[in-house]
């Protein structure tokens, strides 16, 4: 994909999500000026994108948006649902956009039918804003930018530019169109032209109306078209944007100089082939940009440069023309569009991928760390004189990784907001759907966590979210028996506690019906009876996360589809967290989700088995404990133990793995304890290793679908150690 | 009659100038194309004279009675196009 279309994707997509946020926050507080403000900035610079990178029927769909939210911001249009509603419609399209052009690597090709779409409903259901007439010829587009350049002194106070063909005979209808602009409130700027050209002064008809006249006012499209009255159906009447000062216009001019630059250098590509094509892109963009910013003699400049560039085909005319063009942008032109002089940048765009190498590369460091480790080791027992060296170089080593792996890992966090900014629309949406409304509360969403864990995030607290709204909140007659607000409170929390980083999702509404779990689980034959029975109300609530098992009394499109929490559950362990719920009869449901702040390092301890060492994570072991051999109970075909009174049960690892077992009988035998959800198991291994803390690897490749395996990590003699999945292992 | 022709050629527009005046205006323009308009009293013009003063280009005497004219008409009219200044 070309460069500056990527870059258009991923600043779009931005803006797409502050827009939402804003109409969001607008829909409850209309009043919210500076949201509004913000929304209108958000849609202007997505048409501003869309106008440099050459994509018409995004620049006129988003068009239609701003022009709706400028009324809004002249008070002239109330904010009402259904323009928040017709808003997020023109967003949700420019994200298919985006999408499409993203996968594509071009802008669709039927952009246009659903441009068309969209400008028919804003322009439908809205007071009379005339959407700007695309593709009508040079004449029709960006006359209100014209008339803007024409009269810079007004630019800052003008708001609405409007332009009117009144038809020749009007004169016979008793109109006088100078008068009725005259009339106009808040008038600035009259522009009078010949429609066509003026003829002699004896071949005039003075009698017929030879002139198109436009006009600058400071009042808002909708005072304007109600001023002209009929004459409103031969106007063009459109919101300027060029209103906007501050952020928004210093953000498009520094692009325009950012994109001018991108230009010169996609020009100074030496090699031969595509330079025709790098010609006539580089043009492409430039005249265009020309034109967005209202530079129509610049423009004319690089069509020209353009076309003398593709006829010796060379670059070189065109280049100079962009070069001139940004010198003169970036010193003497418009203050606003002077790029800030010796500001440092302190924000870096950095491909993700990059980061990515550099943790590899951390943890391949961290690897050649502990292999000095081990040589020092070594070195010490063979009673070289170089041990108390090594040793201590070892330690400087240890603590620079231990520094450089810290700030590496720092560049790959995110906040949490990247992904909870998805939610309130999305609870918007599903409340809607299921006819209970409902608010979310996010709290704590500048909460930091490794970009890993932040991204995958997304699909395991929607499904929490879907649940609340489908399951746990309850409709709005059961609400008002029970004396409950009639909207329910969704509250999405995440925090950071130490190295754990903790989301939760909880909710206001019936809770979690124990005594049911326990009947779906006995029709479903999920446990015997007797088990059931036996739990306690926490163990039975945990139920809930077994595969296939959804109490939802009629199954939603939303939720109940047998995906259910298990499936929440495995995306998040499979990212070393672990899920928690609580849950109060009538009160309400919480879903904790407990992730690592980062996912790069595991504690393990390693244990020998049929002369190999594995990997355990530690945090589930519960203990180490030597038992006599005579103390191992057999049950059925499986082995137990009782330790301290209670029954575990007893797996050989070496046995579990299928590797030859160490046949010779001890007195005593090595069993560590393991906890997986609470279940207590032991696994019976020849000795125990050390403790270290590893950068797992998943498995790939052929290994990939080894059972109960976690994954690799290389160790500092240079060897592979296998890490235990004990989750599978102790099922 | 709100457009006249002095007795030194000058064509004078006053008080509010008529679609009739239009007319009237192009023929006397017609007769002396070089002829001075002076439209110092004039308040407001319609369409259709403004239309023909500008086809003809003919040269304006004097700022316009009317406080529309004056900011808004004139300057399109004048030899050199002026931005208007409201303040």
């Amino acid at each position: 994909m070309n460069e500056l279309i990527e870059q258009f994707v991923i600043e779009s997509r931005e803006l797409v999500q502050q827009a939402t946020d804003d109409l969001l926050v607008l829909e409850k507080t209309p009043a919210d000026r500076e949201r509004l403000d913000s929304a209108f900035r958000a849609f202007h610079t997505l048409k501003g994108g869309a106008g440099i990178v050459g994509f018409p029927a995004m620049e006129r769909a988003v068009h239609a948006a701003e022009n709706l939210l400028a009324a809004a911001r002249s008070g002239l249009q109330p904010i009402a649902p259904a323009l928040v509603d017709l808003c997020l419609q023109c967003l949700d399209q420019v994200v298919q956009w985006l999408d499409t052009t993203q996968g594509a690597g071009d802008f669709p090709a039927n952009a246009e039918d659903g441009a068309r779409r969209l400008v028919d409903r804003f322009a439908g259901s809205f007071i009379p804003v005339v959407p700007p007439r695309g593709g009508a010829g040079p004449d029709n587009a960006g006359w209100a930018d014209e008339l803007l350049a024409r009269y810079p002194a007004v630019r800052a106070q003008s708001v609405t530019a409007v332009r009117y063909a009144p038809d020749r005979d009007c004169f016979f209808h008793g109109e006088d169109p100078v008068a009725q602009m005259a009339a106009l409130p808040g008038l600035l700027a009259l522009r009078l032209e010949p429609a066509a050209p003026w003829p002699a002064l004896h071949d005039l008809d003075p009698f017929a109306c030879n002139l198109v006249l436009s006009a600058l006012t400071q009042t808002g499209v909708a005072e304007v078209a109600q001023a002209l009255g009929d004459a409103r159906d031969l106007s063009d009447i459109e919101a300027l944007t060029s209103v906007v000062s501050g952020p928004a216009a210093l953000a498009q001019a520094d692009r325009a100089l950012l994109v001018l630059e991108a230009q010169i250098e996609l020009l100074s590509e030496t090699q031969p082939q595509g330079r025709a094509g790098r010609i006539a892109a580089a043009g492409m963009v430039a005249f265009n940009l020309c034109r967005h910013m209202g530079r129509m003699a610049d423009a004319d400049t690089v069509a020209d440069a353009c076309s003398r560039s593709t006829a010796d085909s060379s670059p070189r005319a065109l280049q100079e023309a962009i070069e001139a063009l940004l010198k003169d942008m970036s010193q003497k032109g418009d203050p606003m569009l002077r790029a800030p002089q010796g500001q440092t940048i302190r924000l870096l765009r950095v491909d993700a991928a990059r980061i990515d190498t550099l943790v590899n590369l951390t943890g391949e460091l961290t690897v050649a760390k502990n292999a000095i480790g081990h040589a020092a080791k070594l070195a010490r027992e063979q009673g070289s004189g170089l041990a108390a060296m090594l040793r201590e170089r070892h330690g400087v080593l240890d603590r620079l990784v231990g520094e450089l792996q810290q700030s590496v890992l720092g560049m790959r966090v995110l906040p949490l907001r990247h992904v909870f900014q998805r939610f309130p629309r999305l609870v918007r949406e599903i409340a809607a759907d299921l006819g209970k409304p409902a608010i979310l509360i996010v709290e704590g969403d500048d909460t930091e966590a490794d970009k890993v864990i932040v991204e995958m995030l997304f699909e395991p607290l929607l499904h929490v979210l879907r649940n609340a709204m489908a399951h746990g909140v309850e409709p709005a007659p059961v609400r008002a028996a029970k004396g409950k607000a009639p909207v329910a409170t969704i509250r999405l929390r995440a925090r950071r506690e130490g190295e754990l980083v903790v989301v939760e999702v909880s909710d206001d509404g019936g809770g979690i019906d124990v005594a049911r779990i326990r009947l779906v689980a006995a029709e479903r034959a999920m446990a015997p009876v007797e088990v059931l029975e036996s739990m306690s109300d926490a163990e039975a609530i945990n139920l809930i996360f077994m595969p296939g098992f959804s109490t939802a009394a009629d199954v939603t499109d939303l939720s109940g589809r047998g995906v259910g929490m298990d499936a929440v559950r495995t995306a998040v362990q499979r990212l070393g967290g672990k899920v928690e719920v609580g849950s109060r009869l009538h009160e309400g449901t919480s879903v904790r989700f407990v992730l690592p702040f980062s996912v790069m390092m595991t504690r393990i301890m390693t244990v020998g088995a049929g002369g190999q060492m594995y990997g355990i994570p530690l945090d589930t072991i519960v203990e180490t404990v030597r038992i006599r051999t005579e103390s191992i109970v057999p049950v059925g075909a499986a082995n137990a133990i009782v330790l301290r009174n209670q029954t575990l049960p007893l797996l050989e690892l070496a046995v579990a793995l299928g590797v030859p077992r160490d046949e010779t009988h001890r007195h005593e035998t090595t069993v560590v304890v393991a906890s997986i959800d609470g279940q207590l198991g032991a696994l019976q291994v020849d000795r125990l290793g050390e403790r270290m803390e590893v950068m797992l690897r998943p498995m790939d490749g052929l290994l990939s679908g080894l059972p109960a395996i976690a994954g690799s990590t290389l160790l500092g003699d240079g060897s592979v150690l296998l890490v235990l999945d004990m989750g599978v292992l102790l099922q | 009659m709100t457009v006249h022709l002095a007795p030194d050629g000058v064509i004078e527009l006053k008080d509010a100038c008529t679609i009739e005046d239009a007319e009237t205006l192009q023929r006397y323009l017609l007769a002396a194309p070089d002829a001075i308009v002076d439209w110092h009293l004039c308040v407001h013009a319609h369409t259709a004279v403004i239309q023909v003063l500008l086809a003809s280009r003919a040269v304006l005497r004097g700022a316009p009675a009317g406080e529309f004219l004056r900011l808004m008409v004139a300057p399109l009219l004048a030899p050199e196009e002026v931005t208007p200044q409201i303040r």
